[in-house]
């Protein structure tokens, strides 16, 4: 990591966002309808017992993850997957590029995987020449666009169905509509021919089983399984956090996870798929291979943010946040937004060029309320905020002002005599400090609240 | 749970994610509603692996082995579960277990004593060796991706109908 690295721009990014009329009704009509979808799913089960049990069996996991690790990659591997392990994003694009050479692959079919957001995986596929078409439909509508998911769940959630039906126009050349179900019916008519024609998947796996090696993964569209089932060539790329020791432990993350995310009891569907073809078999890819991404985890289970790594993506905390609602994710500039993103940005991608994205929270606990795996997330958040002013990633003016303030309310004259400084230097201030700065100062009061009570 | 409250729960559930349901008594019902969904001019893909379905009537003129050219998929599933109105399809026995994905209407038969009440019952019986491949499939393909407009219908099947067939 170089000190030199620039920082994420989360201020002017977001003062942007907060403009977008268009923008900001999208992320309110998406963001109620998650959230109380997600309260109404919730009722209808011992949703505390869940919790408390999802959480104790992802710790479980966490604290042993390198022997859970081995038992998944011993038992995937006597199911006939092979098993890759890559230190990092580079490692893992390059094993993900090495296999698709090695089968002479031009195209592949990928279902939704934030891993291969992570790591930046179409971008260095498409430049060594090899055609990816993402197929979840929200996924689809943001390649089209040359966009990056807003939202981890629903990428597209930033656009309404004007802009989708403009740019199916544009980019499919087909009739402009602007229903739905119309826009759907074409995405799907030209993604049936790309999935009946690619010779390789590529998915994410939202749990790997350490006692069976067998991946699960969770949909409602269908492309997950037509990316895993049709081409006889399925990759997984999944990072090392994702385990979960037994199909046992499987029912209570179904119970959890979509209820979470949208509200449903269960999404229409959910494979767990171990191994390739097998003799006998009509079902499943001819070539399984797995990818286990690391990216500085195992560093961070080792360490005081662990309980970060028990999250399950589920999206919650980003309907639940009172930032994310306003601004949306692309003005979180990094690959997970809303407040699991501000953490494991900054754990993934250090604080140097993270630490803008601390100022995305107001610390009002929200998050924490919804978390189906109980992540608490306002406790990283505000410890992740004490980091940054120890490793000095506050801006200098702030610092002193701050230091100032500590010395001066620490002597009650002092204090006072401040007070009214404050009052009658404010229209001088404005003058020499840029507003951005300033902005985080609150404006003196012309009378004194003691004054006017007195 | 008694069974009937086993097997009424799995069909409330299944009716509630957009499906359809009907409950036969013996397999003489079966031919008959089969030819009604099927309707007159699809394409049928039947496994034809188990003895329910190597016995139902169909349109042999309209019958393929190919599931990627088929409208209609008829088959037996391996399981129900109760609690969420899941259908299971499993790769054992040579299944294709993509052929009830994609043709765009799938028939699914389940005889009712394959329904489980939950999902633990479900899933404590794989221990460390599952199939290759495990299915939950639980109302039609559906999308909410353009302005969380419920779409039902994408890749997977637009129309899904249960039969639950008691013996």
């Amino acid at each position: 990591m170089t000190p030199t690295v620039a920082p994420i721009d989360f201020r002017s990014n977001a003062a942007a966002a907060v403009q977008d009329s268009l923008l900001r009704a999208a992320l309110r009509n998406a963001t109620d309808t998650f959230a109380a979808k997600r309260a109404q799913a919730a009722a209808c089960v011992p949703l505390e017992e869940l919790r408390e049990a999802a959480s104790g069996i992802r710790s479980e996991v966490l604290g042993n993850l390198s022997s859970y690790l081995d038992r998944f990659i011993e038992r995937a591997s006597r199911a006939g997957a092979q098993v890759h392990r890559a230190a990092d994003s580079a490692a893992a694009r390059e094993t993900i590029f090495s296999i698709l050479k090695q089968h002479r692959v031009d195209k592949v079919v990928k279902a939704k995987s934030m891993v291969s957001e992570e790591i930046h995986l179409n971008d260095y596929l498409i430049a060594n020449g090899i055609r990816v078409v993402e197929t979840d439909l929200g996924e689809y509508i943001i390649q089209l666009a040359s966009e990056q998911p807003s939202h981890i769940i629903v990428p597209a959630i930033h656009k309404d169905r004007r802009q989708v039906g403009r740019l199916f126009a544009e980019k499919l050349s087909c009739e402009y509509s602007e229903d739905p179900a119309q826009l759907t019916k074409v995405a799907q008519q030209t993604l049936r021919r790309e999935f009946l024609s690619a010779a390789a998947g590529i998915s994410g796996a939202n749990f790997a089983v350490a006692e069976s090696g067998s991946v699960v993964l969770f949909t409602n569209e269908g492309n997950g399984r037509m990316c895993t089932t049709l081409p006889r060539l399925h990759i997984v790329v999944l990072s090392i956090e994702k385990i979960i020791p037994s199909l046992a432990d499987l029912p209570t993350f179904i119970r959890l996870l979509p209820r979470s995310a949208t509200g449903q009891a269960i999404t229409s569907y959910l494979s767990v798929i171990t191994g390739p073809r097998k003799l006998g078999d009509r079902t499943g890819a001819e070539e399984l291979h797995i990818v286990f991404v690391d990216n500085g985890r195992s560093s961070i289970v080792a360490g005081e943010y662990r309980d970060m790594l028990k999250c399950i993506r589920c999206g919650a905390c980003l309907n639940a946040c009172p930032v994310y609602r306003t601004v949306g994710g692309h003005v979180y500039g990094a690959t997970y937004p809303g407040p699991m993103g501000i953490i494991l940005s900054v754990l993934l991608e250090g604080m140097a060029k993270a630490h803008p994205l601390l100022d995305a929270t107001t610390l009002c606990g929200a998050c924490g309320e919804v978390c189906p795996v109980k992540v608490p997330l306002p406790d990283l958040l505000r410890r992740l905020r004490e980091r940054r002013v120890e490793e000095g990633f506050t801006p200098a003016i702030e610092r002193a002002g701050i230091a100032a303030f500590g010395r001066a309310a620490s002597l009650g004259g002092l204090f006072t005599l401040g007070r009214s400084m404050a009052r009658v230097l404010w229209p001088l201030m404005e003058k020499l400090i840029d507003p951005q700065t300033l902005g985080r100062l609150p404006k003196p009061a012309e009378r004194s609240f003691q004054r006017r009570v007195r | 749970m008694t069974r009937d409250e086993t097997i009424d729960r799995f069909l409330e559930n299944v009716a509630a994610v957009a499906a359809e349901t009907a409950r036969v008594r013996g397999r003489a019902g079966v031919d008959r509603m089969i030819a009604d969904l099927i309707g007159g001019d699809s394409v049928v893909y039947c496994p034809r692996l188990t003895e329910l379905e190597r016995s139902i009537a169909l349109p042999e003129d309209r019958v393929t082995d190919d599931y990627t050219s088929a409208s209609v998929c008829v088959e037996e599933v391996f399981a129900g579960i109760a609690e969420t109105g899941s259908l299971v399809s499993t790769s054992a026995g040579g299944r294709a277990v993509q052929g009830g994905l994609v043709p765009q209407h799938h028939i699914a038969l389940i005889a009712t004593d394959r329904i489980v009440e939950t999902l633990d019952h479900f899933f404590s019986q794989w221990g460390d060796g599952p199939p290759t491949n495990i299915t939950l499939e639980t109302g039609p393909s559906r999308t909410a991706d353009i302005e969380l407009t419920l779409t039902i219908g994408v890749h997977g099947p637009g129309r899904l109908s249960v039969i639950a067939v008691e013996e």
